[in-house]
């Protein structure tokens, strides 16, 4: 019993990561950047949602979810067009765009400092209290509605990006800007669904990773780094490495808290990492790839 | 023209603490000092050589660390602590040389998973560091059996020991090295086709810049006189890292005025109280459209009306 709660709660969090790391890797592979400022938009993305919550006590708990990804991709939107398009269009060389948006992370840091204060914020009980029994497991309805909604928004997006015509313009201009471009591809409208989809994705991750744990200014800085970590995990670039990569680093995370160390926790998933990438460098996508 | 500019600035910074300035503003300068040995190692790591690394605070951290412990549990004396914060770090980033094979975003989270390694390990390990409570009662540092009380004399020092590392950077940068790397940085490819041995060297300008950000570590341990795992967390690299950036990819004096400007503009900015923060990122956004050459480079711009060509 005790074992499957932990996989329950390990599976919720890696769902979080997962939808992180689809963000990172989804703007890594357009663009090359490595967007510091993922985790923020997270973090901004769960507090407008609380915020939401506080006008709207009784909102339903998928509409909440809905407005931190609207939240979370109008900021995203806005962050691509005010400060990495001038960036891209003077060409200036992909390491500053990365510093640039370190100083976009910083910005956002404190800015949400600035209106929601610097106490951890709770959400109110987004699901009812009562466990639900699953094949005569408990799970607690959190963790069960966490990751439902996971799978469905990584569903949704890989039906997008694999059925409709702007998906696949998209996955075009990830594999090769220039020629899509020659095909036809509007590179720059592409950038603005890239980053405004990133957005949403870790809006998701925000609303659940508050209704889990809370909210507070400085959420996104450690949430960023693991979602970074999972997509590195699962292969940079690669979309189902990074969900991939998400739940299996949320597992390791969590058993490893309770069986190992918990002040330990973080440093057992960045060993791996190193090893991963020392002995993997494609990522656990490799894996089968390589045997293909 | 240049040589004339570099001995100016070099007199004024040494001849700064005969006028009396405010103690405060020497510790600062001392830190800016401090943080521009870091920055030049990183520098060459990432202007010369080509290879991200935002794991330096980790390397800076083991320094510190290194240094400050073993002349309070030991009782070395500053320079020996000094020669083994250096060398203690050079060690540790041995055991992180094979990731030098990886390229681009992947050697960047490898260096980024061992610093955090490392934060953990300096925060856990109470009975070595002090956990949370930080390393307290480290020694001012002393030369000769002369304790450096003076501020300006700390000054001197940590001015001295940047200058220094300049300058052997800027022999490495002109020296066969020096234009190995530059070509690996250019097109790794290219250069392993001309025989340059592409691996080694950059493991080298790896063990490099860990050993210079450990002697950093040293002068921050006994400036500060007070260490706590916070202080080497992974903003601590994100900042070292924005202090190249700014300054100007590939230049040396670049990265001593992004230094400068790391350090000392949060200070500045005081009088903005809250928004100060806010206030450096956004200068951080725009300074970036600058390109590739960052505040080097605007200024080399500004001054070239008035050099002879």
């Amino acid at each position: 019993m005790y074992l499957a709660d932990l996989f329950a709660a390990g599976l919720a969090i890696g769902c979080v990561y997962s939808l992180v790391a689809l963000g990172f890797a989804m703007i890594i592979r357009a663009t090359g950047i490595i967007h510091f400022a993922q985790g923020e938009l997270l973090m901004l993305g769960s507090m407008s949602a609380l915020s939401t919550l506080w006008l709207m006590p009784r909102l339903p708990a998928v509409l909440v979810l809905v407005c931190g990804m609207i939240a979370s991709g109008v900021l995203a939107v806005a962050m691509e067009f005010l400060v990495y398009r001038p960036l891209r269009l003077r060409r200036v060389p992909l390491m500053n765009v990365i510093t640039a948006t370190v100083g976009m992370s910083i910005l956002c840091i404190n800015a949400a400092r600035i209106l929601w204060g610097s106490e951890p914020l709770r959400y109110p009980e987004l699901f009812s209290s009562s466990a639900y029994g699953i094949f005569g497991v408990r799970v607690s309805p959190q963790l069960v509605w966490i990751m439902l909604f996971g799978v469905v928004l990584m569903g949704l997006l890989q039906l997008f990006l694999k059925r409709t015509r702007t998906g696949l313009v998209m996955q075009a201009v990830a594999q090769d800007a220039e020629v899509a471009q020659l095909m036809g591809a509007n590179l720059t409208r592409m950038m603005v669904y890239t980053f405004a989809i990133a957005g949403m994705m870790a809006g998701a991750a925000g609303v659940m990773f508050g209704s889990l744990f809370f909210s507070f200014f400085e959420m996104g800085f450690v949430l960023g780094i693991k979602g970074f970590v999972a997509a590195t995990l699962g292969g940079l670039g690669s979309l189902a490495g990074a969900m991939l990569g998400g739940i299996v680093f949320g597992l390791i995370e969590t058993f490893s808290a309770v069986y190992v160390s918990s002040a330990y926790k973080d440093a057992i998933g960045m060993v791996l990492l190193i090893a991963i990438l020392l002995f993997l460098p494609s990522g656990l996508v490799g894996l089968w790839k390589r045997r293909a | 023209m240049t040589r004339i500019v570099t001995a100016a600035i070099l007199a004024a910074l040494f001849a700064l603490p005969l006028f009396g300035p405010h103690p405060f503003i020497l510790h600062m300068l001392s830190l800016v000092a401090i943080s521009a040995t870091v920055a030049l190692g990183l520098q060459l790591l990432l202007g010369f050589s080509g290879q991200l690394s935002i794991g330096q605070a980790a390397f800076y951290g083991i320094g510190a660390y290194a240094s400050g412990l073993l002349s309070t549990r030991l009782g070395l004396p500053f320079p020996a602590a000094f020669a083994a914060a250096g060398l203690a770090a050079a060690l540790a980033s041995l055991l992180m040389v094979p990731i030098t094979r990886l390229t681009g975003a992947y050697l960047a989270v490898a260096t980024l998973g061992f610093s955090i390694l490392v934060y953990l390990l300096l925060k856990n390990e109470e009975w070595l560091t002090g956990g949370s409570f930080g390393l307290m009662g480290i020694p001012r540092p002393s030369l000769f059996g002369h304790v450096l009380t003076q501020p300006g004399h700390a000054y001197l020092l940590c001015v001295s020991v940047a200058a220094l590392v300049y300058f052997s950077l800027l022999r490495l940068e002109r020296s066969r090295f020096g234009r190995a790397i530059n070509a690996i940085r250019q097109n790794e490819d290219a250069a392993r086709a001309c025989g340059v041995q592409v691996t080694l060297l950059k493991s080298q300008c790896f063990v490099i810049a860990a050993f210079v950000a450990g002697l950093a570590g040293s002068l921050y341990a006994h400036q500060v006189r007070y260490l706590a795992p916070t202080d080497f967390t992974f903003w601590k690299s994100v900042e070292i890292l924005i202090m190249v950036v700014i300054g100007g990819m590939g230049s040396l004096f670049g990265a001593v005025l992004g230094a400068a400007v790391v350090v000392l503009l949060p200070e500045v900015l005081r009088e903005v109280g809250d928004y100060r923060m806010l206030v450096f990122g956004a200068i951080l956004m725009a300074v970036m459209l600058f390109g590739e050459t960052g505040i080097a480079g605007f200024l080399g711009q500004c001054l070239k009306p008035f050099s002879k060509r």
